[in-house]
């Protein structure tokens, strides 16, 4: 499900602003955040681009669950450290419990099982409360 | 008159309370002579009639009984049809609000200006619909405050406490988790983070499958097979799971008139195996609170108990285990939202809360070393800022000989765009043959009710737009069928 973005507008990036997005706040962020530590902000005021059609955000679209394992929809792998198996399903868990709101109602779908997805590993790996 | 009254609109009880002369809040009771009223409400088919509370909850037809209707103020196509008369969900809490003014006002005199709580992740959307329903019951909206916030300013109040203190709230169907600091009766939220669709009810439903199940297995038959027969059952799971609060096994018969009756064997260790990934969730919601404002478990003072789900022991266990001190509880956990709104109306001016989503727009975002872009969600307020507040940002047209400058104003903090929602759009129209690179000054604005405002400037001509945020859908009035569906409602016979 694709909506179309009306991108109007370019973000000017500051040293410090970039630095912000690309803070590894998230284990492993949707994609990679800019970074461009040591520019000026007149060296990094976005250029002009062609806005229609805009390179569209699409909403989430609805991932096929059913056959997938919850270490699967997490992106778990075996290699993972504990800790960064913590990190990523403490901003899994930030994402779709925010998600669980959404106007979208396919999003709100996904998040509930993505939640009980995170929540599985957790204890899983954890073990319960 | 009564000066301060305040109303917790919960999603299965609501409560209204006033402030008395010598500051203390007190609970007043419906016509029924309850304390708390079920937010449940029937739709008589013989007479002209909406009951409201436990007459609506144990005797309807639940065809035309409306449940937690509150679960649905967020979700902007959601109505209920009755008649073929469609009822948005808020009109519902119209309902609700109606009972508690009408016969609260026989007790404290005439009420007029309150407090409404709500959920602390209550979204722009679910408050705005709060406060229409509001406007419809005849009440004018002092404040909205969320939930734990009221929680926290009662437990303060009447436990004389100072400090770090963490509200756990866990209701009937939402949980909220508020850190805040008190100091000589001023209150500071620092975060607030809720999740949706974890309270007692979705205990009760995982119990009512236990039920189901053993029931299958004894009788060889379904245990319902409408939806009166659900409700039932329903009911008699939520009975169980109050009583294992407070033992270890539960017995109970349950049945129907078709296939008979089974008896149900419950224990505590079950329930507490049965819910344990519920609880799980609830202590990731801890966390991320804690995250939220780079603090541990051993930085907070006080662990606040609210709402009735916080009698379940397992709950308790947990919080202590996480913070190494005993959860307390502020008296009546069910009261304690509705007392601390009462007295919230008093002291707002005393506390200061934070915004409890970001708020942005959409922007191409360019990564100047390796030329990457991608649309990004970019945050002009970001949550936790406390409020009222009013931040902008400055972006750059993207191309020449723009015309119409259209700004997405987004809810949620999530980098990705996918995972935010976009909440409304705003069109400026600005001098041709430019070229790119102008200057755009976005400024978000947020009130002490948590709705939001949104100006766009184009810094060269000095044209702006300023817009609050609409919502459209089945489940929405228009600001006309709201002052004309508020006038009817004013008419109804609620009981």
């Amino acid at each position: 499900m694709f909506r179309k973005v009306f991108k109007s507008l370019s973000k000017a990036l500051t040293t410090k602003e970039e630095e912000v997005l690309a803070a590894p706040t998230p284990p492993s962020p949707p994609a990679k955040a800019p970074s461009g530590k040591g520019k000026s902000q007149a060296d990094d005021k976005a250029k002009a681009k062609a806005a229609d059609p805009a390179p569209a955000p699409k909403k989430a679209e609805p991932v096929v669950v059913a056959q997938r394992t919850p270490e699967e929809l997490c992106e778990i792998t075996p290699k993972m450290s504990k800790d960064e198996i913590k990190a990523k399903l403490a901003f899994l868990y930030r994402r779709f419990n925010r998600a669980t709101s959404s106007l979208d109602p396919k999003l709100r779908a996904e998040a509930d099982i993505m939640l009980d997805a995170v929540v599985a590993i957790r204890e899983k790996v954890f073990g319960p409360m | 008159m009564a000066e301060y009254v305040g109303i917790d609109l919960g999603t299965t009880l609501s409560g209204l309370a006033y402030l008395k002369p010598d500051g203390n809040p007190e609970i007043v009771p419906n016509a029924d002579g309850e304390r708390l009223t079920p937010s449940v409400v029937f739709f008589d088919s013989h007479e002209d009639v909406k009951l409201v509370g436990s007459a609506a909850r144990d005797g309807g037809d639940p065809h035309r009984t409306v449940y937690q209707i509150k679960r649905h103020m967020d979700d902007p196509e959601h109505f209920v049809d009755i008649d073929k008369r469609k009822w948005t969900p808020a009109e519902i809490s119209a309902l609700i609000l109606s009972k508690l003014k009408r016969e609260c006002s026989r007790i404290i005199g005439d009420i007029n200006d309150v407090v409404i709580t709500v959920p602390a992740n209550f979204n722009e959307l679910a408050r705005k619909n709060t406060v229409a329903a509001a406007d419809m019951a005849g009440l004018k909206v002092r404040r909205l405050v969320n939930e734990p916030t009221a929680a926290a300013v009662f437990y303060a109040h009447s436990q004389a406490v100072k400090g770090r203190i963490l509200v756990f709230d866990l209701g009937g169907g939402t949980l909220d988790v508020t850190i805040l600091e008190v100091d000589n009766d001023n209150y500071r939220i620092l975060t607030s983070e809720g999740a949706r669709h974890l309270g007692g009810s979705n205990f009760d439903e995982m119990l009512l499958d236990i039920y189901a199940e053993q029931y299958r297995k004894q009788v060889n038959a379904e245990l319902y097979n409408d939806e009166r027969q659900r409700r039932r059952a329903l009911q008699a799971a939520e009975d169980a799971k109050k009583m294992l609060s407070k033992l270890q096994r539960v017995n109970d018969t349950i049945g129907n008139d078709t296939n008979g009756i089974a008896r149900i064997d419950l224990t505590r260790e079950v329930f507490e195996k049965t819910v344990s990934r519920l609880l799980t969730r609830a202590m990731m919601l801890v966390e991320q609170a804690l995250a939220g404002v780079n603090m541990e478990p051993k930085n907070i003072d006080h662990v606040v108990l609210v709402g009735g789900s916080t009698r379940i022991p397992k709950v308790k266990v947990g919080l202590e285990k996480l913070f190494g001190k005993a959860p307390k509880s502020c008296g009546n956990v069910d009261e304690a939202v509705a007392l601390g709104a009462a007295l919230f109306a008093k002291k707002s001016a005393r506390v200061r809360e934070v915004c409890n989503a970001s708020y942005g727009t959409l922007a191409m975002v360019l990564n100047s070393e390796t030329g990457e872009e991608k649309v990004q969600n970019s945050v002009v307020i970001p949550k936790n800022t406390p409020i009222p507040c009013s931040k902008t940002q400055i972006y750059m047209t993207s191309e020449p000989d723009e015309k119409v400058i259209e700004v997405d104003i987004t809810q949620g903090e999530d980098s990705d765009p996918r995972y935010v929602d976009i909440i409304g759009r705003i069109s400026l129209e600005v001098p041709p043959n430019r070229p790119a690179g102008c200057e755009i000054a976005v400024t978000y604005s947020y009130d002490e009710n948590q709705r939001v405002r949104a100006l766009v400037v184009d810094k060269q001509s000095g044209r702006s737009q300023e817009v609050a945020v609409a919502y459209k859908g089945a489940g929405i009035l228009s600001e006309e069928e709201l002052k004309k569906r508020g006038t009817a409602l004013r008419q109804l016979r609620i009981e």
